[in-house]
């Protein structure tokens, strides 16, 4: 998948949990999740839980910790798709 | 290193099935923290377990964050390590629109040790039907710790970030006499005290969930 693939369903994932949705349509790498989604952090697990099933992937806590603005939800999510890919041959 | 952190769990907003996956709670939870929870003979349900830890773990995040701006938030390796639950904790907690204090010594509060790395800090958690709410120190001593949990009616982001700083300045300014205050966040995110401009040397911290919205503040070192 191509990063912007991978951006696009990272809005559908994260749409549900920000009460800034005009943001969504502009989001790039350095938009933070709490910052300027004003996503509750409480949702955080939520959308790591979301991006797990839509992918098929596991994200480990060091990779969640990483997930705190677009570019590196895209980072882990892509680094976790080529892992599985690998893993499937 | 003075510092204080809060959070509020507002539980009409949490979901409850999902907060029983194992796939989502072991997110937050340490493996000794499961063990934790079937220890203990209570009434707490499991998803209240699991948020209640959250509220702390987030707590402790905020108060290290404010002298540590590049700690990364990470649930599992944030752990409570002791947890002691009154009696009919819930019971004694109706629900309520407004709650502040000085200290928790007329709380019936749940109390914990947490540690973060090669730091131990200490917590107070109120719960009742609707909310749970955690104020985290670095002593077990609570008496300089101010705290307040607000409803409020809009729970949008920039109604939630007005009535925050309100319902905190109107607590300081009686209790302080200081008239002009203001809360603004520094470079790092953290909310600091200005009055006239100058940094006042007493951390606060401010929390929102849904319709909830709370406070802490630590009058220690400037307050005997």
């Amino acid at each position: 998948m191509t990063k912007q693939e991978i951006l696009n369903e990272l809005k559908t994932v994260i749409a549900p949990y920000t009460t800034n949705k005009e943001m969504l349509n502009s989001i790039d790498d350095n938009t933070d999740l709490i910052k300027d989604l004003k996503i509750n952090s409480a949702n955080l697990v939520d959308i790591i839980i979301d991006a797990e099933a839509k992918y098929d992937i596991e994200i480990d806590y060091d990779s969640a910790d990483k997930m705190v603005n677009v570019g590196t939800c895209i980072d882990v999510i892509s680094e976790k798709i080529k892992e599985k890919n690998e893993q499937h041959g | 290193m003075n510092s204080t952190g809060n959070d509020v769990v507002s539980l009409n907003a949490i979901d409850i099935a999902r907060t029983k996956q194992q796939r989502f709670y072991s997110k937050i939870l340490a493996a000794s923290e499961s063990i934790l929870y079937s220890q203990y003979q209570t009434d707490i349900t499991f998803e209240n377990f699991v948020w209640l830890l959250w509220s702390v773990k987030e707590s402790a995040y905020k108060y290290l964050q404010r002298n540590n701006p590049v700690l990364v938030f990470s649930p599992t390796r944030c752990i409570v390590t002791q947890l002691e639950i009154p009696a009919e904790y819930q019971e004694a907690n109706p629900s309520i629109c407004v709650l502040e204090g000085s200290g928790f010594d007329n709380q019936p509060v749940l109390k914990s040790i947490v540690t973060v790395g090669s730091e131990t800090l200490y917590s107070r958690s109120i719960i009742t039907r609707d909310l749970i709410f955690s104020v985290v120190n670095n002593d077990n001593n609570f008496d300089s710790t101010g705290w307040g949990i607000k409803l409020i009616d809009n729970a949008s982001s920039d109604s939630q970030s007005t009535e925050i700083r309100m319902f905190l300045l109107e607590k300081l300014k009686n209790e302080l006499r200081l008239p002009e205050l203001h809360v603004h966040k520094n470079s790092h995110g953290c909310p600091i005290l200005l009055n006239r401009a100058r940094e006042i040397d007493i951390p606060v911290s401010l929390a929102h969930h849904s319709n909830w919205i709370a406070y802490s503040y630590q009058l220690a070192g400037v307050v005997a």
